[in-house]
């Protein structure tokens, strides 16, 4: 065993301080999309629902209805309408209230 | 988070007595949540997951994470856990497991329905599963992800206990070159 | 370490040359099936085909189902030859077909699930058992085919030792952190006399999901299926489409792939043993272990974008090319810590005494049961699919990043969980100076289109394809139609051949307290079982 003490000395400690402090790691993750409302048009939306593997957008009217407990940060949705979507950098998305997770986006593209 | 195992019902009116009812639920709820946030037990419970997010759910007593050092512990067994993290779109087959696991638990209990999968995001009502955890059990804390990572489940579980504000509500999805009057 | 020649190429049109003197075969070309040579016989030949086939030395049955051709069921057999694949089909009229099992013991999982799903059975009316449905699947619940006359039993041979044995049930709900998985426990006190495996809670449907679904939607379930093999199971589909639609992806794409492939193989083998080091309760190494695993994964994200590799693999190519430069940089250091941690588990006597010698499983056993990966390498059988090139024949450039590359196949020759472990490590060595090499070669995100309708290439065609995952060979038919339209999805994980072999590696002088140790050592999905 003092090979296994000697490791684990010499290692040092890599546990994270999270959620007291800001994890670096976090940066490489996935995350759901954010929309750019003016960049979007309706033509945008049917396409990007058209190719989201589960649903997790709708469309009513000139509203985008994004689920963000049935995304899983694919990214289709920003390939298809790169100029529209971004990556949003969120990671802290768990709620008591699951209606908190359902967004509507307002597609103005079509305004310009 | 429901110490009497009951989702609460939305949109009742609430009456002078009800009043002192939901005042006296809201001081239980406090002291509970007060409890779990310095030491809370977790049983895990796979509903037909690809088994993603238990590698994830392993690696929060892994060095990196380290779970017990924020007060919260894996237990094998439902009799001593506080709360229950559910992964996985509810295979119907496994439905029985499923509500055994959860009323083996004494209250006050927490349900985590956690990934994607769970909350309804995978698999669509079918005749082979549920889709969303939530038809089989009373959720109290939704984890999105694909997998959540385990500082998305630390996070989760922290709000979960009270121990963080949730930001989900205050989060628009709007870019931030283009936010159109809202806040990111 | 052993370096594996293939057989040569001839071995497969031998067999072809003999199977032809069984009388009217067709070899297919046409309607058959894209990167398997394919031969079509009437269902009297078929036993004697088997025959043939099953006696030829270096020939392994690798999977077996069926798909609806109308009303009648065609049943197909896949045999992994050194050169490649061999599809024997027959097209099943009545509800019986020739005893296979009795000829390949490799088949008779296989048999149980096709009865369940499209009623026909082998003539012999040897028992079948209730293997993917739950034990509530009444006539009406979802089938690929038709409902079988009479329900499957639940057959278990009697067991005693000593005039007495029980059986005694655990799970599906197990440990903390481990999937839903039910095993049959049957003991005469503390030795394992028998174990058997359920995974019916967790059968999610995904073969009879995917029919009808385009190749996008059908790519991102099919990674889910077992997610820790995400980027195997996803080249293995997106291969057979592009079989089927008569395309190949541009090779820095298929090297892109590669990479992927080897840094799931790496964070798999890392997450292995971790598992070996918690099942045999050495913590310290069990953390060690998990150091390496957060860091594998960490560089997967900087590299790939995603933990666990999902979204990489697309039909046609791959969606995001590596950080090339991200990736010579953080892989060797995350590498080393594995090493290190390994190196100081090899010197850990209490952990070793506890690997030799438990859970053997013999050369003949796996040969037997058609075993594939690190569960057949650790036999001493130099079965590796990245030997037979991963590309399928129609393809214009040939044999894929791993004929250009070749790999140094690993074996082990006491087939316990101590040699599964080390060929799991000389697998790790070797990924790492994989991935460096496609790198060197160039690996981005390209993709050949896929063919639209009007081509005349468009739609109809079915293709194979497969990978070797960490767990083993991946194997995936699919059936495309008109439309491009998934007609029939055949999708069969490394898990799926794996874990008929678990009962016989726990028989095998083993007490309970070994079985963690050596479910960690096969280290499957019941998910990839389930499906």
């Amino acid at each position: 065993m003092p090979l296994w003490s000697v490791r684990g000395l010499r290692r040092g400690v890599v546990t994270t301080r999270y959620p007291a402090k800001p994890d670096q790691s976090a940066a490489a993750l996935p995350t759901p999309p954010a929309f750019r409302p003016r960049e979007l048009t309706r033509q945008d939306a049917d396409r990007m629902i058209a190719v989201c593997p589960r649903a997790a957008l709708r469309r009513r009217e000139d509203v985008l209805i994004f689920d963000v407990g049935a995304c899983a940060a694919c990214g289709r949705c920003a390939g298809v309408a790169p100029h529209a979507v971004t990556a949003s950098g969120e990671f802290e998305l768990a709620t008591t209230t699951r209606s908190a997770l359902i967004k509507e986006i307002p597609i103005l593209g079509d305004q310009r | 988070m429901n110490p009497a195992s009951e989702p609460d019902q939305p949109g009742q009116a609430v009456g002078p007595a009800s009043q002192d009812a939901a005042e006296a639920a809201r001081k239980l709820r406090d002291m509970i949540a007060k409890q779990f946030g310095r030491s809370l037990h977790i049983r895990t419970l796979d509903t037909g997951s690809c088994a993603v997010c238990e590698q994830e759910i392993r690696l929060l007593s892994a060095p990196h994470y380290d779970l017990q050092r924020l007060g919260f512990f894996f237990t094998p067994a439902p009799r001593h856990a506080d709360l229950l993290l559910v992964t996985g779109p509810m295979v119907r087959a496994f439905d029985v497991a499923a509500r055994k696991t959860y009323e083996a638990m004494p209250g006050p209990k927490v349900v985590v329905a956690t990934g994607a999968c769970a909350l309804g995001g995978v698999y669509p009502k079918d005749a082979f599963v549920h889709g969303d955890v939530g038809e089989v059990l009373p959720v109290d804390v939704w984890i999105p992800g694909c997998p959540p990572s385990p500082l998305a489940l630390l996070y989760g579980l922290s709000v979960a206990v009270g121990r963080l504000a949730e930001k989900a509500p205050g989060l628009t999805f709007l870019a931030e070159d283009d936010p159109e009057g809202g806040e990111q | 370490m052993t370096a594996v020649q293939p057989y040569a190429a001839a071995t497969s049109e031998q067999l072809v040359r003999q199977l032809a003197d069984l009388g009217s075969l067709e070899v297919g070309d046409g309607a058959a099936t894209r990167g398997a040579v394919t031969v079509r016989m009437p269902p009297e030949t078929l036993e004697a085909a088997t025959h043939v086939i099953a006696g030829t030395p270096g020939v392994r049955l690798a999977d077996m189902f069926a798909a609806n051709d109308g009303d009648a069921a065609t049943l197909r057999l896949v045999w992994a030859l050194d050169s490649g694949y061999l599809l024997t089909e027959a097209e099943i009229e009545g509800d019986q077909y020739p005893p296979l099992s009795d000829i390949t013991p490799a088949a008779f999982v296989e048999e149980c699930e096709i009865y369940e799903q499209f009623g026909i059975r082998p003539e012999t009316g040897k028992p079948l058992n209730r293997l993917m449905l739950p034990p509530h699947a009444g006539p009406d619940f979802p089938r690929l085919g038709h409902r079988p006359a009479q329900p499957p039993e639940e057959v278990h041979a009697p067991h005693t030792v000593g005039g007495q044995a029980f059986e005694f049930p655990f799970g599906p709900v197990r440990q903390v952190g481990v999937e839903s998985l039910y095993y049959g426990l049957v003991t005469s006190g503390e030795e394992i006399v028998d174990v058997y495996l359920f995974t019916w809670h967790k059968h999610r449907g995904m073969e009879w999901r995917l029919r009808g679904q385009t190749l996008p939607e059908a790519m991102f379930l099919a990674e889910r299926v077992e997610g820790l093999s995400a980027v195997a199971v996803g080249w293995a589909f997106a291969a057979a489409a592009e079989a089927a639609l008569g395309i190949a992806p541009p090779p820095a794409a298929a090297r892109t792939r590669a990479v992927a492939l080897e840094l799931e193989r790496l964070y798999n083998h890392a997450a292995a043993m971790a598992a070996l080091c918690q099942a045999t309760g050495l913590t310290v190494g069990q953390s060690a272990a998990e150091i390496a695993l957060e860091r594998l994964l960490r560089v997967n994200a900087t590299a790939f974008g995603h933990r666990y590799l999902f979204g990489v693999v697309e039909p046609g190519g791959a969606t995001r090319a590596p950080d090339a430069a991200v990736l010579q940089r953080d892989l060797p250091a995350a590498y080393g810590e594995l090493r290190r941690a390994a190196d100081a588990l090899l010197n850990t006597n209490s952990f070793m005494d506890r690997l030799e010698a438990c859970g053997i499983l013999t050369a003949e056993q796996a040969r037997r049961l058609g075993l594939v990966g690190p569960v057949a390498r650790a036999t001493g059988l130099a079965a590796d699919t990245r030997l037979n090139g991963s590309h399928p024949r129609s393809g214009p450039a040939g044999g894929g990043p791993y004929a250009e590359h070749p790999v140094t196949v690993i074996t082990a020759a006491d087939g316990d969980v101590l040699a599964r472990f080390q060929v799991m490590l000389g697998e790790a060595a070797e990924s790492v100076r994989l991935i460096g090499t496609f790198l060197d070669a160039g690996a981005a995100a390209e993709r050949t289109p896929l063919p639209v309708k009007g081509d005349g290439e468009a739609g109809g065609g079915h293709g194979l394809g497969w990978a070797e995952s960490s767990r083993g060979e991946v194997l995936a038919w699919v059936a495309l139609d008109e439309d491009g339209r998934i007609a029939r999805a055949r999708l069969r994980p490394g898990s799926v051949r794996n874990w008929r072999g678990f009962d016989d590696a726990c028989r095998s002088q083993n007490v309970f307290t070994d079985i963690p140790i050596i479910e960690a050592s096969f280290w499957l999905t019941a998910a990839g079982m389930a499906r």
